[in-house]
Formats: structure tokens, sequence, C-alpha cells
């Protein structure tokens, strides 16, 4: 089968016996929806700073178009993946935006996400949460560019000894074989 | 047919606007540059098995690659023979037979039709399936590895097509026992004329600098000068190549692995360097430790050195679909493999920090000319042609900076050569004359330079 788990990828396992309360998915909404602010604002390096975790993993694995009895093995990270980044590579790709070098978002683009379906659940590591999410981001520029993306999120999120959710492993599962944009540089 | 002498001015490197938007210019490449040249379809170590298949695109036609039984590879056009449907819908896998999802005519590996549904009953088992196996490609072949097809049974071998660029190539294709592809490729696309991304790697050494400023800077390392063209390299820092089909290159001696954030890959290069020098002599030794921005006429780039791998499908005349695969060499160990493709997918995957760069360029140089005042303009890649000549042991047309439009000028040279020939026995006959336009061109730019 071609449905991506998240155990490819991370061997936390959301335990969808034990959804999380009530204040607990609350916090976790809310964790999505300043992520989704910070990026609209382009606030990366904040986002950064303020919700991802020093060990993040952070994957777009490319999803072939194959055949429903094609028994081969889904991807994992040891291979070819459109994002594959640890902290330092997120930290360089919001470094390059602060250059005031980067021509092509100057006039700056307008980025929106959306973020809905929103579950989370308890894994067997008390301090680690599994949520899954769906995602639609429009991104404007150039006047009349507009694209849209689809995709889906497989998350852990970490909580803290503070009580702060942290972004620990994020498996982003886009709908779209060919990727109908000249670029995915933004934070997914 | 399209006028292409009003298009292209060799000798004085200087095209028409409208080869990047014209749809009468497009229809006719479809024809004379897709329908005749050999085009990459995929590397050999991605179908290893008899049944192993991928698709692909020959310009715009869909095609099916696979691997016979008797280790060849073949290549059909991915459309049933029965009412035209796509018999293959899937990126790659293992098949022994293609089944057409409207009908169910069933087609093996070979392409043949293997088996047609009620062929008793409603063709009174009369059907003459030998004669509705799928259209194969005219020619596909490999050259160490690298798999290309021509639909032009009269063009010549491929290593004939690749010509003088197989002595460059054969640095890195055979330098250290080969290399190969890694996949699957990531797919996107630009809103942009093919050839725009095409001239580009091929000749676009000037771009870096500034298009790239913010990657490079954030990079450091010895490339980090070129930021904001702060610091250019010049005279000794490399030099371009153009070749007899239009393939060429502009290389950076010392480049290699430089956009990689990674010691590993130089230090592997490096340490191969005495026994390559050993094989291939000082010349390609050089040229292995360099970093290449590079074309395959017509619609096959590479950056050797940053190991991005790429085929500009066109999709009309101001879309293209682009495929991205990682370039290796077979003889890194698994580790070095995995991080040299984490790194060229950092820079020039569909995310990359430098292919985020580029995207923007290459759509507005096409769009531009949807306006007829600005179609009318013409473009210049006229830079270091005072340079260019013959070389004594580099075969091509050389020019001997880095930064320079040698390759440009060659692949539009080519490109207005197929545009306008016939067929491929009017491109034989030009043959011992092809580089005259360009060295009369670099002549000519001389001549001016010395009269002022
Ligand atoms: S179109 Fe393929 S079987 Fe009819
Ligand atoms: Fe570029």
């Amino acid at each position: 089968m071609n449905a991506p788990t998240l155990q490819s990828f991370s061997p936390v396992q959301p335990d969808e016996t034990r959804p999380v309360d009530l204040a607990l998915h609350h916090a976790v909404s809310q964790f999505y929806f300043r992520e989704a602010r910070l990026q609209n604002g382009r606030q990366a390096r904040q986002w950064l700073e303020t919700m991802v975790d020093a060990d993040i993993h952070y994957w777009l694995p490319i999803l072939e178009d194959r055949f429903a009895k094609d028994p081969r093995p889904q991807p994992t990270p040891a291979e070819p993946a459109v994002y594959n980044d640890s902290h330092d590579d997120l930290r360089k790709r919001i470094e390059r935006l602060e250059t005031g070098l980067v021509w092509m978002e100057d006039p700056p683009s307008r980025v929106r996400f959306l973020v809905t379906n929103i579950e989370a659940y308890h894994t067997a590591e008390p301090d680690l949460i599994g949520t899954f999410c769906n995602v639609h981001v429009y991104r404007n520029r150039r006047q009349r560019d507009e694209t849209h993306h689809f995709y889906g999120r497989e998350d852990v999120l970490r909580r803290g000894a503070d009580g702060q959710l942290r972004l620990l492993r994020r498996k982003i599962v886009l709908d779209q074989r060919v990727v109908l944009d000249k670029n995915l540089y933004m934070f997914l | 047919m399209v006028k292409v002498n009003e298009l292209v001015d060799v000798a004085h490197g200087v095209q028409s606007k409208r080869v990047f938007w014209d749809q009468e210019v497009y229809e006719q490449e479809l024809e004379r540059v897709f329908g005749r040249c050999w085009l990459f379809l995929t590397h050999e170590s991605l179908i290893p098995n008899f049944g192993d298949f991928v698709t692909a695109y020959m310009g715009e036609d869909k095609v099916i690659v696979v691997r016979q039984k008797d280790g060849e590879i073949k290549a059909f056009l991915n459309s049933c023979t029965h009412r035209g449907n796509q018999v293959c819908h899937a990126d790659s896998g293992n098949a022994k037979a293609f089944t057409c999802s409207y009908h169910g005519w069933s087609f093996g590996a070979d392409g043949s039709l293997a088996a047609l549904p009620l062929e008793q009953s409603a063709y009174y088992g009369k059907f003459d399936k030998a004669g509705a196996g799928l259209r194969e490609v005219a020619k596909v072949d490999s050259y160490r590895g690298f798999v290309f097809g021509c639909f032009d049974a009269a063009a010549p071998s491929l290593p004939d097509y690749l010509g003088e660029m197989g002595w460059y190539l054969d640095t890195w294709m055979d330098g250290t026992g080969g290399a190969e592809l890694v996949g699957p490729p990531m797919k996107s696309i630009l809103r942009c004329n093919w050839k725009v991304p095409a001239e580009n790697f091929i000749g676009d050494g000037y771009h870096v600098g500034w298009t790239h400023a913010a990657a490079i800077k954030v990079l450091g390392g010895p490339l980090s000068g070129l930021a904001g063209n702060a610091e250019i390299p010049f005279d000794d820092a490399g030099l371009q190549v153009t070749s007899r089909h239009g393939h060429g290159f502009g290389v950076i001696w010392d480049g290699l692995g430089l956009i990689h954030d990674d010691p590993a890959y130089r230090e592997y290069a490096y340490a191969n360097l005495p026994a390559l020098t050993e094989k291939m002599g000082p010349w390609r030794a050089k040229l292995y430790t360099g970093h290449w921005n590079a074309g395959i006429f017509p619609n096959c780039s590479y950056l050797y050195g940053t190991n991005t791998f790429k085929v500009w499908n066109p999709r009309g005349p101001n879309e293209i679909e682009v495929w991205t695969w990682t370039l290796v060499e077979k003889a890194m160990s698994p580790e070095l493999k995995a991080e040299v493709v984490k790194q060229a997918i950092h820079s020039f995957g569909t995310a990359g920090t430098l292919e985020s760069d580029d995207g923007e360029n290459m759509e507005t140089c096409t769009w531009s000319n949807r306006g007829p005042q600005t179609r009318k303009g013409v473009m210049n890649s006229q830079m270091g042609q005072i340079n260019d000549g013959e070389h004594p042991e580099l075969p091509g047309i050389i020019g001997k900076n880095f930064i320079g439009e040698t390759s440009y000028r060659g692949f539009y040279r080519f490109w207005a050569e197929m545009m306008q020939a016939e067929n491929w026995d009017a491109v034989r006959a030009n043959d011992a004359t092809w580089k005259d336009a360009l060295i009369k061109g670099a002549a000519e730019a001389k001549a001016a330079e010395r009269a002022a």
C-alpha cells in the first residue's frame, strides 16, 4: 500500500485510543495557529527560535505515482527528499531570507496558511504528542502569480519542562506528484 | 516555416526574443529539435531488472522506458494503439505487461500486443496483433549508463551525437568507475520557455554572483566572495566549451563541492585525483575537481560538482516540467552518496536554496515577451566572444573565461542549425564548417576592439 505512515519516519506512534484532553488539544491548536501566523507574517526566525525543538527532523518525502500492487516500501529519510532538514539546515534557510539579497522575495510574496483537521494523541513517551493536521497554503506574488498547496502533516510535538510545545518531527505529505509551483521554499 | 535566420545571428551572438514565446517556433522545435535529437530518459541503474520501467517525456510525447529480457532497454510511446489512451500511469515500477485501462489491450514489456479482450468473439480471431504493438522509439542507447532516446532513425549514433562532449563527460562518467543518478526525480513546474534554463545551465556563470547572492553568502567558504559580485574571478579561474551538437559547459577550477556544506565530497574527489590523472591525463584531472554548469542539447542540464541533474520537459512554449535527480559516482560509499544527495537537493531540489533564486528570472524572461513590442527586441550573448577559439588540447570551441557566454552562442548556433536543416544529412554536411561562424564572430570582435 502507498499510504504513508508515521512509522516509516519516526518510532514515536500516536496512540489513537488516547486522544489528548480538551485543554491540551486547545494548546495544540493554538500552537498551530500561532505557527501559521508567524509564517504568514514572515517571522520565520521567531518560529524557529520559539516553536522548533533543537532535535527537529523536518521531512518532505518524494512520493511517486506507483501501481497499487507495487511491493516497494515507502521512502525513508535515507532516500532523496525535498526537505530532509535538521535545525541547522532550517536555520540556514532562514539566514538566506535575512540577507536582504533574495530578489525573488523583493517585493515580498504573500502567504497564508489554513490549518485544519487537527488530531492529537498521547504516545508511549509522556512528553511527546503525536498529531495529524491538514494544511492549505496560498502564495500570491508578483501581482497575480498565485499557487495553492494542500498537504497533510504528521508531527510529533514535545512538551518541555516549561509546559511549552515544540516541533520535534514533521512529515509533510504533499498531495501533488508534480509540484505545481516553481519551488517550495516555504516552511510548510 | 519559421525564418530561423531572423531569429538567431550566430556570428554576433544575438537572438530574437521570439525564440522564448512564439507558438510556431515551438511547434517547429517539437518536430525538428525534439523529434530528431537524442533526449535524456533515465539512468540504467534505475531500471536494473527485466520489466523495470520508468515513464518519461520526449518533448511533449510520453514514453515508457523498459528493461528487456535480454538486458537491452527499449522505449515506447505511452499511447495505446487501439484508441490512443495512455497505457501506463505510474512513474516507475516493474511490469511484465502494460494493460490499457480503456478496453483492456495488454502489451508486453517488449511493446508487442500480447492480448486483447474478446479476441475470438468480437474480432473472430482474425485481428492482426503483430501490427498493433506500441510504437517503439527508433533509437535507444546508453552512454556510460545514461540512457537516451531518439525518434529519428537517421540520427547519428549516441556517441557521435555527444561528439567532443564525450571526451569531457568521460572525466566523471568513466574516470573513477562510473556515475549514476539517484531518484526518484523531483518534479515541479516553471512557467518559462524550456530554453531559458537550458541556456542558463549551459553557459551562465555570470548570474551566479548576483542571482544567487543570498544563498552563496550564507554558504560561506571560497564562493562567498562572489556574493553580490563583490569579487569575481576572471582569467585563469575557468573556461567555457561548446561543441558540434550544441552541448557545452562552463567550468570553474577547483569549484567541486563548494556549494555543498560538507567537506566529505571534496575529500573524496581529491583522494581520487592521482589515479584519475594517471588514467585521464592532466586536463581532465583539472576538470574533475572543477565545478561545471553544463548542458546536453537540447533539454538536459546538470551541475557537476554540485551534482544536480535535470531535464526541462517542454509543456507548451511557456511552461516546463522540471525533473531533478542527483548525480553520484558509483565508487562513493553509501554514506557519501546519501550526503551528496542531501546537499544537492538542499541547493537545487524543489525547495533548494539556489533553485529558488532562479525560477522568477526564468519565468519573466519568458512572459515579458507576451508584449508584442517587447518581443520585437533581441537578446545579447556576446560576453567573452573576443576570447573564443580553438585550443591545442581541448576539443570544441573554447572560451577563455569562466564568466562568458561561449556556450550560449554554441547552443543557439546548433539550435538554429537543427531548426533549419531538412534532415540529419543536411546537418552532417556542416560537420567540417560548424566552427566557422563562431570563429568569424570572435575575429570580428577582435578587429572591432583594435579599431577602437
Ligand atoms: S484505447 Fe486502449 S484498449 Fe482501447
Ligand atoms: Fe542559477
